[in-house]
């Protein structure tokens, strides 16, 4: 077991419902978790128990109704808008289900775009976007724009444009639910050695089962709440070297 | 830093032609109006723009040139007093009916003005050698697009409030607003004036200064001295604006034009804020995933101003190309329009405007680029 001091994402009694005209439906009721460092997380569960919820709400996008939840121990609920979107600029990424990459944009481009707003120097947002792509394996596509990409390709760019801000938290929410089983395979894979290789606390949500084996630590959700907390073996992953932020 | 706003322009230019094309015709709309008008009511004043005098000096509360009085001839005196006064001129204004040329008759406006080498009246419409012709008794000179409307050809004749005159010659730049502009000396003018009450009085005196930048000054000086009977001076620059005015606005082409200017900017307005909208709804989820990696509303917003101020820098562009051809081919026309400094900035000040406020009002529909929209 990783025993770091502060867990990377602390949830304490979350709840969150959603209103639907008269209609109440509580989608989290209580939920208390804590994902560790350095480690790909994934939560499975099947669709519509409340893992996207989840994910937004540890993720800063979405406030919670009622508990505590903090990010690499820093508590998020009391935070205005504007302090969050400086949170999540300074240490999230985020890989979607679609893709969502401007078509006017070469592959390039979408991942430099967001550095700019990190106040980066020219250099440096080129050399990171270029490491990135080239971590995704894109070197020869960084030009293309995305009418010209393949989905698997398109992903991966998505993935480079988290990568390149060098976030700590690295959230992914069925990243690999529009791809076809050998390019989920290569998504799932690269998320997993972002984890390894830099350190990130990488977060992710499917209900895809495939996924299983390629996590660290798997968590099981229905209705709401967790059912079951597991460790891979590590057969699968080597243990990582240490340089957990 | 990558531009967002300039690659998303280029790439779905389609999407923002709609736009361009809106705030350009609206730029090229107000733009020809301007002018036309400029143009149109300008020639009311055609007899102050057209002469070189500085001073103008009519009878008190004259609101347009076209609507003076005699005054005493003995003003000039007065004028001659002034140092600052370097030569001063009688302008005679006479209401006539022409006839002849098979016309069934026209109402003409003479101008009886002298015919000297160095006469301050029509200085920039007429050439020495072409005023010197109106010494001739009964010459008269009109301007080259009136001819066909006058029934005359240069050499012909015919007759103003019953006297006989003689077409010497044609220029361009005498067209009048409400009539037609007919030039004479002010002998042939005294002798066409049937209305005893002028006796001979001129209808204008217009002076020259040794320095115009003393105009204003001059003009004031003048307005303090008393005696001669009731007289009024002012700048040449003030009256031709007072006559353009007067006629904008007595005749509601003022209020119209205002009008056609808010019409324009409105529906410009709505057609830009639209198209951008549309663009930005298009790229929703993009947006909002920027929003999610923490680029805040604020600088998506400015993404957005900043595409509005290209569209509109491109629709002024196309607007000013086009413009300037047809205002070139008007010239050619004789189609009377005027373009100056000042109108021109307004024009590009509210093409400007409309496309600050068709972004401001396109930006609502970011409100939807809530990345928690993203999650599945
Ligand atoms: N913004 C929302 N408004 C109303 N209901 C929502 C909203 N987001 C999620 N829900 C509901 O909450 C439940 C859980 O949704 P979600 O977290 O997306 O599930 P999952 O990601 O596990 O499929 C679903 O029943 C869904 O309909
Ligand atoms: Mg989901």
């Amino acid at each position: 077991m990783n025993v770091s001091a502060t867990p990377a994402l602390e949830a304490r009694d979350v709840h969150k419902s959603f209103r639907a005209g008269r209609i109440v439906s509580t989608v989290l009721d209580g939920l208390s978790l804590s994902v560790d460092a350095g480690e790909l997380t994934l939560i499975c569960g099947p669709s519509g128990c409340g893992k996207s919820t989840l994910l937004s709400i540890l993720s800063g996008l979405q406030p919670a109704d009622a508990g505590q939840v903090s990010a690499l121990g820093q508590p998020l609920d009391g935070l205005d808008k504007r302090a969050l979107e400086r949170f999540r600029l300074l240490h999230t990424g985020f890989v979607f289900q679609g893709f969502n990459l401007f078509p006017a944009l070469t592959a390039y481009e979408q991942v430099a775009l967001p550095l700019g707003y990190l106040g980066l120097k020219r250099d440096t947002a080129r050399e990171r976007a270029e490491a990135a792509l080239i971590e995704v394996g894109l070197q020869s596509r960084m030009h293309l724009r995305p009418a010209e990409l393949s989905g698997g390709e398109k992903q991966r760019v998505a993935i480079a444009r988290a990568l390149a801000k060098e976030p700590a938290l690295l959230f992914a929410d069925e990243p690999t639910s529009s791809l076809d089983a050998a390019n989920g395979q290569m998504v799932i894979d690269m998320l997993h050695r972002i984890a390894r290789h830099h350190g990130t606390t990488v977060l992710c949500v499917s209900h895809d089962p495939r996924l299983i084996g390629h996590a660290d630590r798997l968590l099981t959700m229905e209705d709401g709440r967790i059912l079951e907390d597991r460790r891979t073996p590590p057969k699968v992953v080597a243990k990582p070297t240490g340089t957990s932020r | 830093m990558v531009s967002l706003a300039r690659k998303t322009l280029l790439y779905e230019w389609r999407r923002f032609l709609p736009a361009v094309l809106a705030v350009g015709f609206a730029g090229l709309l107000q733009l020809l109006q301007a002018a036309l008008v400029l143009g149109i009511f300008g020639g009311a004043a055609v007899y102050i723009t057209g002469s070189s005098a500085d001073l103008w000096v009519g009878y008190p509360g004259t609101q347009s040139v076209d609507q003076g009085r005699a005054i005493s001839p003995d003003v000039a005196s007065l004028l001659y007093m002034n140092p600052e006064v370097e030569r001063v001129e009688p302008f005679l204004w006479v209401d006539g009916d022409w006839r002849g040329g098979g016309t069934g008759g026209v109402s003409v406006f003479v101008s009886g003005i002298d015919p000297g080498p160095n006469g301050l009246m029509f200085a920039h419409a007429l050439a020495p050698n072409l005023r010197a012709r109106l010494r001739e008794p009964d010459a008269v000179i009109v301007d080259r697009a009136d001819l066909s409307k006058l029934g005359v050809g240069i050499g012909g004749s015919a007759s103003i409030n019953g006297h006989r005159v003689l077409v010497v010659g044609v220029a361009s730049g005498l067209r009048a607003l409400g009539g037609v502009n007919v030039v004479a000396s002010l002998d042939t003018a005294r002798r066409l004036d049937n209305d005893p009450s002028d006796a001979g009085r001129p209808t204008y005196l217009v002076a020259r200064l040794h320095d115009p930048a003393q105009a204003a000054k001059v003009a004031q000086t003048l307005n303090g001295n008393h005696g001669f009977g009731p007289y009024r001076v002012w700048t040449a620059q003030r009256f031709a604006r007072r006559t353009m005015l007067f006629w904008l606005f007595d005749t509601g082409a003022g209020a119209g034009v205002l009008f056609l200017a808010g019409i324009v900017f409105l529906v410009g307005a709505v057609i830009t804020s639209q198209a951008l909208a549309a663009a930005v709804v298009g790229s929703i989820r993009e947006y909002a995933t920027l929003n999610a990696l923490g680029v805040g509303v604020r600088a998506l917003r400015w993404v957005i101003l900043e595409e509005a101020l290209w569209v509109g820098a491109l629709g002024l562009g196309g607007a000013a190309l086009l413009g300037g051809v047809l205002i070139a081919l008007a010239r050619r026309e004789d189609v009377p329009v005027v373009l100056n400094a000042p109108v021109t900035l307004a024009c590009v000040i509210l093409v400007l405007a409309l496309a600050l406020v068709s972004g401001l009002g396109s930006m609502r529909s970011l409100r939807r680029a809530d990345p928690a929209t993203l999650l599945r």
